[in-house]
């Protein structure tokens, strides 16, 4: 009798086991949103690179396919997207190879391919309001707020950033090297608002309060925008 | 001794407990429903392998497509503006009436066909089936809401979590099921039983006005308008002047071009004697108006379609056998097909009710 309900014990641990995962390194991703050089808070004002005031109240972007320089593989289902209205949106957690990498790449935005093939899930479900609908495509960046120098009603901005056909690509490669002297399993990574408006393309307020559609001004914030990333040391 | 007895049966309900779970529950999975692709045709551009029909899944995808309560104010299902004697365009109504959307500066298409068909809208702006149903749910600017509020709605009903069990597998509802639900249904909606399909296919013979009918289309339009779809699904300029109130700039806003300024996909003519008004404003009450404007008004311009440089001359006496050949296209297998009706009524074989 013992010995077959020994038996029943053991056929219940060894399927219990088989589902068990398997512990890996791995490095938080923890993104620090920032105007300039403060923490993003909303109904705080900042100044953009023109000159402009803005209260910033929406900020988020899509980050694909994140790696480090030395991983073997991709993330299987890598597409995130940081929100300024969820902190836990702002952190990614990746496999990490025993060599420490020293660099941290991803795309910044959604690649072509998800972008011709219907209805994703996810962070790319359309619910999450980064899709349009009448032209198809994901919005690969969004930021919106209120600036005095708007001339939009209730003086809003909106930059929706999209586009993925050839011309029109608002999608960026980001690479970002890691300090040598980097410690433990956080890597910090600031992403400064104002750099939508500049230096590059100098976008004001005043002339460019929105940007709802792929072309030439979607092409140029994203210009200005790939380069608001920055590793920093806690 | 008694032990033994009670582990035995023990052991026995377990194996029989994991044989069911491991056990291919065929009576318990969709069926699969084959499409088929009517005699001559291509294959179609739908990728079936990433969205196979079953029969749960056409069942649940007609119960979305008749539901109002997928619009904002629970007024109007697809169904509204897609009826089925007209083909699933809008009968009768220039733009379709809705809530105060952007769709409504647009003539609602028929919808046939549409596996073959890679991008949809008049200006092509949709690249894929599945993204469809967003636009009219969503055409109001904050669209996470609204999609939210629609997949809620059928969240809280239990018919809709059976029905969702039934196609998907499980009651989870998000997005994806329920455009891919959608899609299965509308792929469905094949038109290919006109008098023109059963005259091609031996089964019958056009009358002599019909004939004479096809042999002008057959010189005048078959370049933008080729079956068996009668279109090329292109994007072309026939020389329609600007509304200045829509100002629809057509594939241009799609595509930022200024080539494509003016440009509308060709749309089909199958079943077109049903789809009243035409053209991509419903500008053009009656066939006689578009006959009219091909003939004398195309309107030249930089993207004016190089076939149109020097007009469509159309004599009254060819626009009466195109008019008998147009008829040919209408497909009433189609218009009729209890398949395709709200479930639980009956085939809309009258004209619908006005819905203004
Ligand atoms: C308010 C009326 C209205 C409602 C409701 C509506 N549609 Fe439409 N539909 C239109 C109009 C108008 C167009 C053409 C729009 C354009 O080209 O810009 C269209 C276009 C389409 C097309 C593209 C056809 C083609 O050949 O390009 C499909 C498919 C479609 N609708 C399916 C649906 C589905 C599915 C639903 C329900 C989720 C729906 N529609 C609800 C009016 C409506
Ligand atoms: C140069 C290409 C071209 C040629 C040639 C052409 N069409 Fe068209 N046709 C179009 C386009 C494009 C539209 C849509 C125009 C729009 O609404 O902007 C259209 C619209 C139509 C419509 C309206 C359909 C609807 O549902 O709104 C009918 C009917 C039609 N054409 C019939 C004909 C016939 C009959 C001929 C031959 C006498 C013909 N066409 C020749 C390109 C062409």
């Amino acid at each position: 009798m013992p010995k077959a309900l020994l038996l029943l014990i053991l056929i219940a641990t060894l399927t219990l086991q088989a589902q068990q995962p398997v512990a890996k390194r791995s490095m938080v991703i923890a993104f620090q949103l920032y105007a300039g050089d403060q923490p993003l808070q909303p109904g705080t004002c900042y100044t953009t690179p023109q000159g402009d005031s803005v209260y910033i109240e929406r900020f988020r972007f899509y980050v694909s396919s994140p790696r480090f320089n030395n991983s073997t593989t991709r993330q299987a289902n890598g597409y995130y997207l940081v929100d300024m209205a969820d902190s836990s949106s702002r952190y990614i957690t990746l496999p990490i190879n025993t060599a420490a990498p020293s660099q941290f790449r991803f795309l910044l935005g959604v690649d072509s391919l998800r972008n011709v093939s219907g209805v994703q899930t996810g962070a790319l479900d359309p619910l999450n309001g980064m899709f349009w609908t009448w032209n198809s495509g994901y919005i690969m960046a969004k930021l919106e707020g209120i600036s005095p120098q708007s001339p939009a009603a209730g003086q809003r901005f909106t930059y929706h950033i999209g586009g993925f056909r050839s011309t029109q690509n608002t999608a960026q490669q980001i690479s970002l090297n890691i300090p040598a002297n980097h410690r433990g399993d956080t890597l910090w990574v600031r992403a400064d608002a104002l750099r939508w408006f500049g230096p590059g393309f100098p976008l004001r307020i005043q002339e460019n309060p929105v940007c709802h559609s792929p072309g030439a001004l979607a092409v140029h914030i994203a210009g200005n925008y790939r380069h608001m990333f920055l590793v920093v040391q806690p | 001794m008694k032990h033994r007895i009670t582990i035995s049966v023990l052991i026995l309900i377990i194996l029989s407990c994991t044989g069911w779970i491991w056990a291919d529950h065929a009576y318990l999975k969709p069926k699969p429903v084959t499409f088929t692709v009517p005699q001559g045709w291509p294959q179609p551009v739908y990728d079936f392998s990433q969205n196979p029909l079953t029969q749960e899944g056409i069942t649940l995808g007609r119960e979305l497509f008749y539901d109002p309560r997928l619009s904002k104010d629970g007024s109007l299902s697809c169904g509204s503006c897609h009826q089925q004697f007209s083909a699933f365009a809008t009968y009768d109504h220039n733009l379709s009436h809705g809530f105060n959307n952007s769709l409504t500066t647009r003539n609602a298409p028929a919808l046939q066909n549409l596996a073959w068909q890679k991008e949809f809208m008049w200006d092509g702006g949709i690249n894929h089936l599945d993204l469809q149903p967003l636009a009219p749910i969503t055409a109001e600017h904050e669209m996470a809401e609204s999609l939210q509020h629609v997949l809620q709605k059928l969240k809280t009903d239990s018919r809709y979590r059976r029905l969702f069990k039934a196609a998907f597998g499980d009651e989870n509802i998000n997005t994806q099921r329920f455009t891919k639900a959608i899609s299965q249904f509308v792929l469905t909606l094949v038109s290919s039983n006109s008098k023109y399909d059963r005259v091609m296919r031996g089964q019958d013979t056009f009358i002599l006005p019909e004939k004479l009918g096809y042999q002008i289309f057959q010189q005048k339009c078959v370049s933008c308008h080729p079956a068996p779809f009668f279109t090329d699904f292109s994007y072309r300029n026939i020389g329609m002047p600007l509304d200045p109130v829509l100002q629809d700039l057509g594939r241009m806003k799609i595509t930022g071009n200024p080539a494509d300024s003016l440009k509308f996909k060709v749309p089909s003519l199958r079943n077109v004697m049903r789809t009243f008004p035409y053209g991509h404003d419903g500008r053009f009450f009656s066939t006689i108006n578009l006959f009219d404007h091909y003939r004398k008004s195309i309107q030249q311009g930089p993207t004016t379609d190089s076939l149109l440089r020097k007009g469509l001359p159309l004599s009254n006496f060819e626009i009466g056998q195109l008019t008998a050949f147009l008829y040919t296209l209408t497909d009433t297998v189609f218009t009729k097909d209890p398949r395709f009706a709200p479930s639980g009524s009956g085939p809309s074989a009258s004209p619908p009710k006005d819905v203004h």
